[in-house]
């Protein structure tokens, strides 16, 4: 059962169609990778499902009714890219009013931020200052305050950035943890590494259109290039390579990549090597890394949007 | 409408607690009277007490009246001296004298001494040869008196019998206007230092959010709206604790003198005068009409300079420029203060207290000289009704920009720019 329906949403401003509709289905308990490179409209479509902005058109269902900015979004948790704390305020009053301002009532915040505190190792940080705390220490804390409240969908734009590898895992985990417990949770980066890592499903977005949409394997399929690798344990002759069953893309002493012509199977390949009496150490097809699908995708297109006249 | 609350909670919370509220809370009166009496003292120890030597060819003075007179008023010491002219000249800084003063000798005690010279050897202010010249007057008069056979009897009917003026308002009998002038001059002056010191407060606060990046965060969870109305209502409770903190200090003070100083002279006296005036005055409807234009002042003027932080980045000069025409609004009413308290029922202090840009300060300088013999209902009405309505406005249409601004960030807008982001829709 679906989440969140975005309806043929769009979003004009001034110059820009910033979002120009899309329309997506995020499953509860889905792991969502939203990406799109600088400027292709992330954000507002974040703002809109956050109830910053008001659709220009189009309709968004949350948990199975229209959303009602004022009631769901004490539902969401939202840590934007753009971060930030107040700096001057004690780090556990600002957590209290974090989630106060979220709908928890105050010993209901405070019980459940000690816990938190206690997982990742902050409760000496109770009475300190923001300003005391480096970036990767109040990155954690806005983590916290994000997920705090236990919200059914949390958007993190860009979670890891500035982290280390320990605390990225640390994050990470705990992203596995609160989807096992059924939060559904939007993903949105331009790390395409961590993208295949941690998503199921994934929407890419440019120019203010969705352009791809689908889980990460069926995207990979659907844009592989028939490619395969064989490793062979003799060492390659030329004519060993023949003519009409694939084209060579590279090749080493004991391996080759392959790109299977149109109208071959697998099999036919593994017989021809055979057949030429070679032994074979592996076989595999290569998929393209989400990298590759973004950057082919996104490529030609201007890096920076053009300011636009827009009627509306 | 709960988190509106806790947004003001927040705010008040934050400031109050603070060590700069505290302190500027103690300060500000302590400094405020230290100044006016400190510049008191001080004026009063830099008086230089001059010696000046009298050379009295006329005949008319001689030592027992100066001497006398050195004792009635001791701001400065004549001395009858006998010597020359020429040798006074030389000398007379090495004899210890200021200067000297030579009077000629066709003095004629009817038609008085024109233009005597007080010769020195630096340059004297103005005040210093009055005090000389009054002395000079007071013995003056003694010799005259004489010459003209007047007793002390006589004296006192002359110094007794002048003609005073002062206007009473048939409308209102117990106005007193100097009183209402001070309490009104204080009030305006009140209401225009907390404007801008609070009303920047404001605008810093709302940078603040912006800079930090935490105006997001917030807005994900309450309305932009409810946040600035929030920061609004927070922070003009603290200028109203503020301000309710020095009225009781002033009561203190007063009951306290009151208490022990009934029969300490002077302070006794002052008492008894304060107790005079506030009876002649309408203390609850000063209390009621601060209140009252203290708050809708500061909504009016708090959203604009909120709507102002929204619109810029970090850079404080941007800030100032953007908001300098409202403090100049600000500023346009305090110049205006005392043309209007000069002729409290004149059009200039009638529009001015009835246009809600300047209604706060200039009615609030108005209201003391009484209401309704001043000013009349009807326009206490129309500028309360007013201002009502001007605050809703700015906080509405301050609340339209502070949406955009607040998740804006790059170049600063200009003033149109700001005023498409309050007219579009949504």
């Amino acid at each position: 059962m679906p989440l969140l329906e975005l309806n043929h949403l769009r979003k004009y401003f001034a110059t820009q169609k910033a979002v120009d509709d899309i329309s997506l289905t995020i499953d509860k308990g889905q792991i969502f990778g939203l990406l799109g490179p600088n400027g292709a409209g992330k954000t507002t479509l974040i703002r809109m499902i956050t109830g910053i902005f008001y659709p220009d058109e189009g309709e968004i269902i949350f948990d199975g009714k229209k959303f009602d900015p004022i009631n769901d979004i004490g539902h969401i948790g939202y840590m934007p890219e753009e971060r930030g704390l107040y700096k001057k305020m004690k780090i556990g009053e600002q957590t209290l009013y974090l989630a106060q301002l979220k709908g928890l009532s105050k010993t209901d915040a405070t019980a459940k931020i000690k816990e938190w505190f206690v997982k990742f190792d902050m409760n000496s940080w109770w009475n300190k200052k923001v300003e005391d705390l480096s970036k990767g220490m109040s990155q954690k804390l806005q983590f916290v305050t994000t997920v705090l409240h236990e919200p059914k969908l949390i958007i993190l734009d860009e979670p890891f950035s500035g982290l280390d590898p320990v605390n990225t895992n640390l994050i990470k985990d705990e992203i596995y943890n609160l989807a096992k417990k059924g939060a559904t949770i939007i993903f949105s980066t331009h790390r395409m590494e961590q993208v295949e890592e941690i998503c199921d499903h994934i929407a890419l977005v440019n120019k203010g259109q969705k352009i791809l949409d689908g889980t990460v394997q069926n995207i990979k399929q659907s844009y592989k290039e028939n490619l395969f690798k064989v490793k062979f344990t003799d060492k390659l002759q030329a004519e060993h390579l023949a003519i009409h069953l694939f084209e060579v893309k590279q090749k080493t002493d004991k391996e080759v990549i392959i790109k299977l012509d149109p109208g071959y199977t697998n099999n036919d390949v593994l017989q021809y090597f055979i057949n030429k009496g070679l032994h074979i150490e592996s076989f595999n097809e290569i998929l393209p890394s989400l990298n590759e699908i973004f950057i082919r995708l996104v490529e030609g297109t201007p890096t920076a949007r053009q300011f636009q006249e827009v009627n509306n | 409408m709960n988190k509106i609350l806790l947004i003001i909670k927040r705010e008040y919370l934050t400031r109050v607690r603070k060590k700069t509220f505290i302190i500027s809370t103690i300060l500000f009166p302590v400094l405020y009277l230290g100044l006016i009496f400190g510049m008191g003292y001080l004026g009063e120890k830099a008086k230089p007490k001059l010696h000046v030597a009298i050379v009295d060819s006329s005949g008319y003075f001689d030592k027992g009246r100066i001497e006398r007179e050195n004792q009635k008023d001791s701001s400065s010491i004549l001395t009858l001296l006998t010597s020359s002219t020429d040798s006074l000249k030389k000398n007379f800084s090495e004899w210890n004298y200021d200067g000297y003063i030579v009077i000629p000798a066709q003095t004629n005690w009817e038609s008085g001494i024109k233009n005597l010279l007080l010769n020195t050897g630096r340059t004297m202010g103005g005040e210093a040869s009055g005090r000389v010249e009054s002395k000079l007057n007071n013995i003056w008069n003694e010799i005259k008196n004489e010459k003209l056979g007047i007793d002390e009897g006589k004296k006192i009917i002359l110094a007794n019998s002048t003609v005073t003026v002062k206007s009473v308002n048939v409308n209102d009998e117990k106005a007193n206007s100097s009183v209402a002038s001070t309490i009104g001059y204080v009030a305006g002056f009140l209401i225009y230092f907390i404007l801008l010191v609070y009303g920047s407060q404001v605008m810093m606060g709302v940078m603040e959010e912006k800079t930090n990046r935490i105006a997001e965060v917030i807005i994900s969870s309450v309305k932009p709206f409810q946040l600035m109305l929030g920061k609004i209502i927070g922070i003009g409770l603290v200028a109203l604790t503020q301000f309710f903190l020095w009225v009781a200090f002033i009561f203190i003070i007063y009951n306290v003198t009151q208490a022990s100083g009934s029969n300490v002279g002077a302070m006794g006296g002052i008492v008894g005068k304060i107790q005079n005036a506030f009876s002649s005055i309408n203390v609850w409807m000063i209390l009621f009409g601060f209140t009252f234009y203290f708050l809708g002042g500061f909504f009016f003027y708090a959203s604009l300079y909120a709507a102002i932080g929204s619109a810029v980045n970090e850079d404080m000069r941007e800030a100032q420029s953007l908001s300098f025409p409202i403090t100049l609004l600000v500023i346009f009413s305090i110049a205006m203060m005392p043309i209007a308290m000069n002729d409290p029922s004149g059009p200039i202090a009638v529009w001015g207290s009835i246009i809600p840009f300047s209604s706060p300060i200039i009615m609030m300088s108005r209201i003391p000289f009484g209401v309704p013999g001043t000013v009349p209902w009807w326009q206490l009405a129309l500028s309360m009704a007013l201002l009502i309505g001007g605050f809703l406005f700015s906080v509405w249409l301050s609340g339209k920009i502070y949406r955009t601004g607040i998740l804006m960030y790059g170049k600063k807008p200009s003033w149109k720019e700001m005023l498409k982001w309050a007219f579009k829709k949504n």
